[in-house]
């Protein structure tokens, strides 16, 4: 019997397919690795249907790859070893907004449009990457440790219990939604650790290799009452950063973030392409932009001390950093961009990655801040070697915490029917990623064809992430083919 | 007793000579646990703990590595140990162990501009708090005092009020050395190909699972030699020691650090009070404080305490709700004021009545009083310390004092009182902490039972609790929490250390405890094997 009239006793036939167009879509993503077709397809509607498929697929040794989102960008989705698709789109709903203690859970499925939508509704929101797409899981997004714009928090990472389904199928509950009854019980799941080990931190950045998480919850913050955006054009890069290191700490500002004028252009352009090349050409090197926010009580008084620190802070000692609330030359500018990065790019919109060309590949990891302005030089070696226009790599810096550390991005933009770009693109992309690791860059979420170098170069954390995959996934069933599985 | 001898050359070549190694029984009965200390004179203690066979002091991770490896090689069952506060269950289980002691890894390091410090296991919270506060950052100490290891605190507990502000302990694990059981070496974080240690996670899923669950492993799947600890930007004025010991504290410049105490009117205002200061993403800390407190506070001995705590009735105690509140500026002296304007407004909405409070801070930013709490009886334990939210967290410690009536004595009378609870990540979290207290030359039967009748009542009233994995019978929660996190948790610890060679029995050493103990077997209504799936020691 097939593995669809098997997987069709389980979940009823509706929710099971093998047809070509049905698999061909998760064949591939927006990465530069190759296609990988899966066997089938399931579409679980709650954690036990997961579980019944899990348990089922671990008893036949297939392979499983858990699938959150309608869109992809590092090719961990893509099937490296055939198996069972498990798509989580129709295990979408909120199941709790506690306005109270700030949290809300959410399913899988559950992407950012909706989420952003439904909390917006009741006056909250939740610390979010850069223009993350809105069809995109938010569940995937917090496991895969996306960076937040919002730097002011001490405590970083939002996420609070996981329920998870083992690779052996049964479901549990990671943190203080452990408890017995969950979530009829006192407890409420605001805690994410334990029982017993730090479970959840097994699945973060694990790309579905060690279950699959069916819901998370995560913190929510209220909506500002006052928001003020600020731009400064930068062309002194390690000058910028010795700003941040100075204010950051001070705990100004709710998002920052450093744009290069590609990046930014991509993001703005009302039309491709006259708009972004006319754009590309006049935004200075580097946009500064960082947003001051007045919170649910007295929000004057906490734009003034914000706004009163910055001016000291600028005058007396950073009097070449032009921080005001507009780019000059480019007005509208903060009208237009501050709503966005509250919200998600929008589904009917093609990504901001993918407006340049059509594809994208991005190159990211942790660095500390003053060494941002080294990797952009390595960046412009690469670049130069296989005289590739620097002036055409989109950059990204997005401080963390207080600017403790930061993450760099690069995009290479590329058109997607075009092989010998996209071969050219690949090449750069893995010489950079090498010379950038030689340099101290800390991936830290190794995808696709860098994670055999990273895992090279880390061989004793290797060598325990086998063994903590073995007790869990013993038959190597879940996502197979990704990171050193 | 002592172990084998070939063994004990072995060690003692690896740390250069007999200076850092010892068998000697005086040298090895200072490693009893107890008298006096954490959990002390309780069946735990006198049922399951020893003392060393010998105690060997390496300096280096590569020293801890080799020392693991010849105990496996030679069967010899080791515990890791750096301060020893938490009390029996971080002391030898079983005959003829090894305690490793840590003490000596003590060099640590700040990175002031990227907020963290790379500490060894031998470090404690008072140098790092002083480093950290003059480079403008601070850290937290936990409960246990400014004498703890930092290592050993961040593995197993690490709060305190000012987690409302700086958050969950675990999230402060940057880069780490973990040497395995088997003396292998994982470096997590950036560590994992470089020498940075600046960040925690990765590469890929993330490995600190192993370090912690909620509240620790007591030492059983591995030994920590190296951590970056984050710190947080704190304010720059300095905090001025003051006064004469035992009387000592910081003096806070009141314009950049102050602590607010507010009378509330009611529980209700309390815990609401807790939940807008959270919303308003203001303070330092937000802690309840209960009347308890202030006793210990105000006496100077024994005797003092318990003239002061005898004029408390339950009446007394079941209408005094203040919230403590510590205010920082750390953008400026406008902010603080901002803080403490949105704080003024929410204490009038809820009819909070300010109290007069020392310009000075006694216990939380520098030492943390621990001492006090041996002050009434002579032993103590925090039978329940727990982050959930704050919905758990106000209403938790209300059962526990329901259930502990029925276990005074032996514990100390308290009149009803519920307990501590506070905010964390500006009341994304609640935490709420249960102390008992007890006179260890009495019959501690009753607080034996006591003790595990906790994990059922929170079993039974669907809590969360910090009091699992090694801290109370594994086959008693396990079922209850994930479900079945035992049979991970046991897994992990096969896979790791197949021998058991590492803190024997942990993390069945409650198990064994009740098996052991003749007045824990009423108690016993949770299945488990015939026989513990764990070598025998």
């Amino acid at each position: 019997m097939s593995i669809k009239n098997e997987l069709a006793k389980i979940l009823g036939k509706d929710y099971v397919s093998d047809k070509k167009e049905d698999l061909a879509g998760y064949a591939h993503d927006y990465s530069l690795l190759p296609p990988g077709m899966p066997d089938t397809v399931v579409w679980p509607g709650n954690t036990q249907e997961v579980g019944k498929v899990v348990t089922w697929c671990n008893e036949k040794n297939i392979p499983v790859v858990p699938v959150s989102s309608k869109v992809h960008f590092h090719g961990s989705t893509i099937p490296k070893q055939g198996g069972v698709v498990v798509d989580l789109k129709r295990m979408n709903n909120i199941l709790e907004i506690d306005l109270d203690n700030r949290l809300a859970r959410v399913e899988a499925g559950v992407t950012w449009d909706q989420f952003v939508s439904e909390l917006e509704k009741k006056g909250m929101r939740t610390i979010m990457p850069l223009l993350p797409p809105g069809d995109r899981s938010v569940v995937t997004d917090t496991l895969e440790r996306e960076v937040p714009t919002n730097v002011v928090y001490d405590y970083g990472e939002p996420m609070q219990s996981i329920e998870v389904v083992w690779p052996n199928g049964e479901a549990f509950r990671c943190g203080s939604a452990s408890v017995n009854g969950f979530p009829e019980s006192k407890s409420r799941g605001a805690n994410p650790s334990g029982p017993g080990l730090d479970f959840y931190r097994f699945f973060q950045l694990a790309q579905g290799t060690m279950g699959i998480v069916t819901w998370a919850s995560l913190k929510i913050e209220s909506i500002p009452r006052m928001d003020k955006i600020l731009f400064a054009p930068v062309d002194d890069l390690p000058y910028a950063m010795d700003f941040l290191y100075r204010i950051l700490p001070r705990r100004i500002g709710q998002e920052c973030l450093l744009l290069n004028n590609i990046d930014l252009a991509a993001i703005v352009a009302e039309n491709m392409p006259d708009d972004f090349d006319k754009l590309c050409a006049t935004l200075p090197p580097w946009t500064l932009v960082l947003v001051i926010s007045g919170l649910l009580r007295r929000p004057e008084e906490k734009i003034a001390y914000e706004e009163n620190f910055l001016s000291q802070v600028l005058s007396q000692e950073f009097q070449k950093m032009a921080l005001t609330d507009n780019l000059p030359g480019f007005p509208g500018l903060g009208r237009k961009l501050l709503p966005m990065l509250r919200k998600p790019w929008p589904s009917n919109v093609p990504y901001w990655k993918n407006r340049v060309k059509g594809g994208c590949q991005n190159l990211f990891f942790i660095t500390k801040p003053n060494k941002a302005p080294v990797f952009m030089d390595i960046m412009e070696m690469v670049a130069a070697r296989y005289s590739y226009p620097v002036s055409e790599i989109g950059s990204y810096i997005q401080p963390i915490e207080h600017n403790r550390a930061c993450q760099v991005e690069f995009s290479f933009f590329y058109y997607p029917d075009d092989a010998g770009e996209k071969a050219f693109v690949s090449d750069i992309y893995r010489d950079a990623a090498a010379a950038m690791m030689n340099e101290g860059a800390f991936f830290t979420r190794p995808y696709g064809d860098l994670a055999p170098v990273i895992y090279d170069r880390a061989a004793g954390y290797t060598m325990a992430l086998k063994r903590v995959k073995k007790v869990f996934d013993p038959n190597n069933i879940m996502n197979p083919g990704n990171l050193c599985f | 007793m002592s172990i084998q001898k070939q063994a004990y050359n072995a060690l003692e070549a690896v740390v250069g000579g007999a200076k850092y190694i010892s068998d000697d029984p005086a040298i090895c009965e200072g490693y009893r646990s107890g008298p006096g200390g954490y959990e002390s004179g309780l069946g735990y203690e006198r049922v399951m703990t020893t003392i060393p066979g010998a105690v060997v002091m390496p300096k280096t991770t590569e020293e801890v590595q080799k020392i693991v490896k010849i105990c496996n090689r030679y069967k010899v069952p080791y515990v890791p140990y750096s301060t020893g506060f938490y009390g029996p269950r971080s002391h030898c289980h079983v005959e003829n162990e090894l305690l490793i002691d840590l003490k000596r890894l003590n060099s640590f390091e700040i990175d002031e501009k990227h907020f963290f410090i790379v500490v060894g296991s031998g470090v404690i919270y008072s140098p790092i708090q002083q480093e950290a506060m003059n480079k403008g950052a601070y850290v937290i100490i936990g409960g246990g005092g400014a004498q703890a290891s930092a290592i050993a605190n961040l593995i197993g507990d690490g709060w305190s009020p000012l987690s409302h502000r700086i958050g969950l302990p675990h999230r402060r694990i940057l880069g780490t050395e973990l040497v395995l059981p088997d003396g292998e070496l994982v470096k997590m974080g950036s560590l994992a190909d470089g020498n940075d240690p600046f960040w925690g996670d990765g590469p890929g899923p993330d490995l600190r699972g192993l370090l912690r669950g909620f509240t620790g492993l007591r030492g059983c799947l591995g030994i920590v030699t190296k951590m970056a600890i984050k710190t947080l930007p704190f304010q720059p004025e300095p905090l001025v020691p003051t006064g004469i010991a035992p009387n000592t504290a910081l003096a806070l410049p009141e314009k950049r650090v102050k602590w607010v105490n507010f009378q509330m009117p009611s529980k209700a205002a309390q815990v609401k009070a807790m939940f807008e200061i959270g919303k308003a993403e203001i303070a330092g800390a937000a802690t309840k404080v209960p009347l308890f407190w202030r006793a210990i506070a105000k006496a100077e001995c024994k005797e003092e305490f318990w003239e002061i705590w005898g004029k408390e009735t339950e009446e007394t105690i079941k209408n005094f709700f203040i919230v403590r509140v510590l205010l920082i500026g750390y953008t400026s002296e406008e902010q603080m004021r901002y803080d403490e304007n949105v704080l003024n407004d929410i204490m009038t909405e809820l009819g909070g009545i300010a109290r007069p409070t020392k310009p000075s801070d006694e216990s939380w930013i520098k030492n943390a009083d621990s001492a006090g709490m041996w002050l009434m009886c002579g032993s103590y334990v925090s039978v329940d310390y727990i982050i959930e939210s704050l919905s758990q967290a106000t209403q938790h410690g209300e059962s526990y004092a329901d259930l502990k009536r029925k276990y005074t004595p032996p514990l100390m009378p308290d009149n009803g009182d519920p307990g501590w609870f506070q905010s964390f990540e500006l009341g994304h979290q609640g935490y709420s902490e249960f102390l008992i207290y007890w006179d260890q030359d009495e019959d501690t039967t009753g607080v034996d039972h006591f003790y595990l009748e906790t994990a059922k009542m929170n079993i039974r009233e669907r809590f969360y609790t910090s009091l699992l994995g090694p801290h109370q019978p594994l086959y008693l929660t396990g079922p209850m929490y994930g479900p079945n996190y035992h049979e991970w948790l046991l897994k992990v610890k096969d896979e790791f250390d197949p021998l058991w060679v590492c803190h024997p029995p942990v993390p069945l050493a409650h198990d064994e405890f009740v098996e052991r103990a003749e007045w824990m077997k009423p108690l016993k209504d949770w299945e488990s094997p015939k026989k513990l799936p764990m070598p025998k020691w």
